[in-house]
């Protein structure tokens, strides 16, 4: 039945490109395709396992299909299909290892298995997935999601400790919508800023269980929120804004997890922000993350390391800053610089350009470059991606 | 007839004739109040057509509009394809903006709002009408010139000292007889014209005449235009002042 619904999925959108101008429809079908090359330097690092340095090639085909059907005025249905095609080295060197490309990638799914994949050993993966799946409820009042769904309860930039359902990380600039949780998601809005809501994440095992009520308030022109609930063997309460200080945008979020398990410490995550955008369009946006259970001994995690609401990054402390400038209306450059002080130095270098080709087709040069010092201080990793996005 | 009489007799005409006076010329202020009365009505929803001109590449955009008031805004891109389903709210000072890949609205710094919305030559605050033209302005009345063959009121306006907008001054071309906006210079605080807005096309839309093609003209770039194109636009339909939320963003298609 999967099967036959991802190959229909994948039929329609091209039917659909031609279709898209027609009114009447009560269903919206758009998405991409993008293609993404990157090339990934590793230098030798003995002490993760690398004797000698080593470059990775590989490309990557990936569709998306957004499908929304509004069956009555309140109900809808949505359903969002990621369809990805890997080769290359990384793929191969997987194989190799006895590791299948093709399972890692299965992780991604949360307690219903809505993908299906494959690898073989010359380096070719694919998988499609639908990470959106969800029956929608509305009214004026009202909101409830049902299905795989994403659940995103951030409100400032960068970081969201706050984001307990659906971490996400800076460093993975390749898919912003993120996985889905399978949950069920109520939400009662109080008025045009105001709302509560309940949410909880499908479990086998309670340790498994994420379930957690957000209240979101507005007050002398500031956002707030606060939220509380149980994430896995954590009790987790947080709390965050979206506001400004003069001109500029301040926004933050902290959240603390209270450990129900006698070994594992308490862990706190905080994240502030300040930006600001000047009359040239120069936009700047900086700020610090702590995490407690930050503790690393690589650079090389930056890209790595097993990402929660409570581990966002790998270090306790971390300033980011960010600046983005359109040097022309067509051509946007960006550098995000991510400095954790502490034994390694650990600095992550992100420049990007972006370049609009016409209305439906971009190019970006993305790259990251990571610093640390072991006994001296070197980079352990660059990256370069080049990416090409069709949107209709 | 005594003197006393032919006295008062003639301060009646000369009031007559002062009254009658103002009610042929109404103030700059009441001039202003009457082209945003027109042009708003007390609420209005519409579909617009941007073009981005530049000399080598152009770029159209396609757009929904919900206004009601100057308070309350909600803008929805429709197209292009990239772009689509993005959302701008505005209610008084405050505005959200609304990432439909994120599943997820984001609180703008209000700097961002004298800037660039979305490469045009339109500001966020144009889009949104963040200052109030009526309250936030005082107004002089300048003469009477012509622009495209109408009579119009010249009437400049300069932004009160508490008002947060980039202008120094912003001189108006108002249609004598049904009160259009032809013609706008926007000046910078150094007195140098920064912008010029034609209103062009005059046609009736849902029982009022306007101009349906704006025309925004940034001075000193050789080439480079945005036009704004009305596809349609209903005036005064109801609509609640909740319909001005963040969860809507979303929701309005």
């Amino acid at each position: 039945m999967k099967r036959i619904t991802c190959i229909f999925l994948f039929l329609i959108q091209f039917f659909l490109i031609t279709a898209q101008e027609q009114k009447t429809k009560n269903w919206i079908l758009n998405g991409y395709v993008k293609n993404l090359q990157s090339v990934i330097f590793f230098d030798n690092n003995p002490a993760l396992g690398i004797p000698q340095s080593i470059t990775f090639k590989d490309n990557l085909i990936h569709n998306r299909l957004n499908f929304k059907w509004f069956l009555n005025d309140k109900l809808n249905l949505k359903a969002d299909l990621r369809t990805r095609v890997f080769w290359g080295d990384q793929v191969q060197f997987s194989e190799l290892l006895g590791v299948s490309y093709a399972e890692s990638l299965e992780d991604a799914n949360d307690i219903l298995d809505l993908s299906i994949e494959g690898s073989s050993m010359k380096g070719l993966a694919f998988q499609s997935m639908l990470d959106r799946f969800y029956l929608e409820y509305m009214s004026e009042k009202w909101e409830i999601r049902l299905g795989r769904q994403r659940i995103n309860w951030g409100i400032s930039t960068f970081w969201n400790p706050n984001d307990i359902f659906n971490a996400f990380t800076f460093t993975d600039f390749d898919y912003a919508e993120r996985p889905g949780s399978d949950a069920l998601r109520v939400r009662y809005f109080l008025n045009y800023a105001s709302s509560i809501e309940i949410a909880v994440k499908a479990f086998d095992n309670f340790d498994e269980a994420v379930i957690a009520g957000l209240w979101k308030f507005n007050k002398s022109n500031y956002d707030f929120q606060v939220l509380a609930g149980l994430m896995e063997r954590d009790l987790v309460l947080g709390l965050g804004w979206a506001g400004n200080l003069k001109d500029a945008g301040f926004k933050g979020e902290i959240s603390y997890f209270y450990s129900l398990e006698e070994e594992i410490d308490n862990s706190f995550g905080a994240n502030f922000g300040i930006d600001y955008m000047f009359s040239n369009s120069l936009y700047l946006n900086g700020g610090f993350l702590f995490n407690s259970n930050g503790e690393s001994r690589s650079g090389s995690e930056i890209l790595l390391f097993e990402l929660s609401a409570k581990n966002l990054y790998p270090y306790k402390w971390t300033i980011y800053s960010q600046a983005l400038y359109p040097f022309t209306q067509l051509i946007n450059g960006g550098l995000a610089i991510l400095y954790s002080p502490g034994d390694l130095h650990a600095l992550f270098v992100n420049p990007t350009l972006t370049y609009s080709i016409s209305e439906n087709w971009d190019f970006d040069l993305i790259g990251q470059i990571i610093f640390d010092k072991s006994d001296k201080y070197k980079s352990p990793l660059q990256a370069i991606f080049l990416r090409t996005k069709f949107s209709f | 007839m005594n003197s006393n009489k032919i006295f008062s007799i003639l301060i009646l005409i000369s009031l007559f004739v002062w009254m009658g006076f103002n009610n042929i010329d109404p103030t700059p202020k009441e001039i202003i109040k009457k082209v945003q009365d027109n042009a708003n009505g007390i609420s209005n929803q519409g579909e617009v057509k941007m073009t981005i001109i530049r000399p080598t590449w152009k770029r159209e955009m396609s757009i929904k509009t919900w206004s009601k008031g100057t308070d309350f805004s909600l803008i929805l891109i429709t197209g292009p394809a990239r772009d689509k389903g993005t959302a701008f709210l505005k209610r008084d000072k405050e505005l959200w903006n609304w990432q439909p890949t994120i599943d997820r609205a984001i609180k703008m710094p209000p700097s961002m709002m004298m800037q660039s919305w979305m490469g045009s030559d339109f500001s966020n605050d144009d889009m949104v009408q963040q200052s109030d033209p009526i309250e936030d302005f005082t107004h002089q009345f300048l003469g009477m010139e012509n622009v495209e063959g109408r009579e119009c009121y010249k009437i400049e306006m300069i932004p009160k000292e508490e008002t947060a907008v980039v202008w120094g001054k912003i001189i108006h071309w108002v249609d004598k007889a049904d009160y259009l906006e032809l013609k706008t210079e926007f000046y910078d605080e150094d007195d140098y014209l920064v912008n010029t807005i034609l209103g062009k096309n005059i046609k009736k839309m849902d029982g009022r005449l306007l101009p349906t093609r704006l025309e925004v003209i940034p001075a000193d770039e050789e080439g480079h235009k945005t036009i704004v194109e009305q596809v349609n636009i209903q005036f005064d339909v109801p609509m609640k002042e909740s319909f001005f939320s963040v969860q809507n963003m979303k929701r309005i298609r």
